[in-house]
């Protein structure tokens, strides 16, 4: 069987947590994901920022009632790389 | 969660994925309120105009006119939900653009029959887009008593043809307590149930 390399940006917990919770929404807020995932805000935030290097996410800064919002939207390469990595998985699972 | 990139295993990945997409997936968003309040109002207007036309022989349509009043408490109701908002799922969306779509075309078919002098067709034609956005949700929602609600409209367009216009009221009125009013009330028992 031909195994695949699985993409080391999304071969990690955290990461692979928010893709996939972001790849069944159409957008969610930080405190959403930092809720689902019971990571810390400083952890995350680090994260988010990789995956939006990687032109995985996007993230959009905005105030709501005076309050800062930051919300987490992924992106048509996002989706892309989601779908490359599970397809990998498989060919490691399935036998 | 921490982010230990090199203890992962294949199936834990796997594992992970489908744990985060089933949190994501089992939000049930839809509270039910605005079946209940929209389902609620128009049962009273028709309840209340029948009961004009059938004994005091009076025609009070002013009483749609607090429709009006609900709409607009109704985007001010959603916008103050939208701020408080954590995530937006592609099933919310789509169902808003349904009741949206519900809307323009239940305006248009006002005017027109309206204008066409058509008179008795409304109530007949009410029920038929009444079943289209209920049927809709239903589907997008996976809910059953929904999709019932939608078929017993329809059902409910063919038997309103053949009797009076003034009991076609009390027929939008039953109606409306199938689609709307009663799974207005499963669908808040079932968003309370889920938040717990």
């Amino acid at each position: 069987m031909d195994f695949k390399d699985l993409n080391p940006i999304l071969h990690s917990q955290l990461r692979l947590a928010i893709m996939s919770l972001l790849i069944s929404v159409k957008e969610a807020e930080f405190n959403f994901l930092k809720e689902k995932t019971n990571a810390t805000a400083g952890n995350l935030s680090v994260q988010i920022s990789k995956l939006k290097e990687a032109g995985y996410i996007d993230i959009i800064k905005q105030f709501q009632n005076n309050y800062p919002q930051t919300i987490c939207k992924i992106t048509p390469v996002g989706i892309e790389a989601f779908d490359t990595y599970v397809n990998a998985l498989r060919t490691y699972i399935i036998p | 969660m921490e982010n230990n990139q090199n203890e992962m295993t294949h199936s834990e990945s796997m594992a992970l994925i489908a744990s985060m997409i089933n949190k994501a997936k089992n939000r049930f968003s839809e509270n039910g309120l605005l079946y209940l309040w929209w389902g609620w109002l128009i049962f009273v207007c028709c309840v209340v105009q029948f009961i004009a036309i059938y004994f005091f022989k009076e025609n009070v349509w002013y009483v749609w006119l607090s429709t009006w009043a609900m709409a607009i408490f109704q985007i001010f109701l959603i916008k103050k939900k939208r701020s408080r908002q954590m995530v937006k799922t592609y099933t919310e969306e789509l169902n808003a653009f349904v009741w949206l779509d519900f809307f323009i075309c239940l305006m248009l078919l006002i005017i027109i029959i309206s204008f066409s002098g058509s008179h008795q067709l409304i109530y007949p034609i009410l029920l038929v887009v009444y079943g289209m956005p209920v049927f809709l949700s239903g589907v997008i929602l996976k809910f059953k008593p929904l999709i019932f609600g939608s078929i017993c409209c329809w059902a409910f367009s063919i038997i309103a043809l053949f009797i009076k216009p003034q009991f076609q009221l009390l027929l939008v009125a039953v109606a409306v307590l199938i689609a709307w009013i009663v799974p207005g009330y499963l669908l808040r028992s079932k968003y309370k149930h889920s938040s717990h």
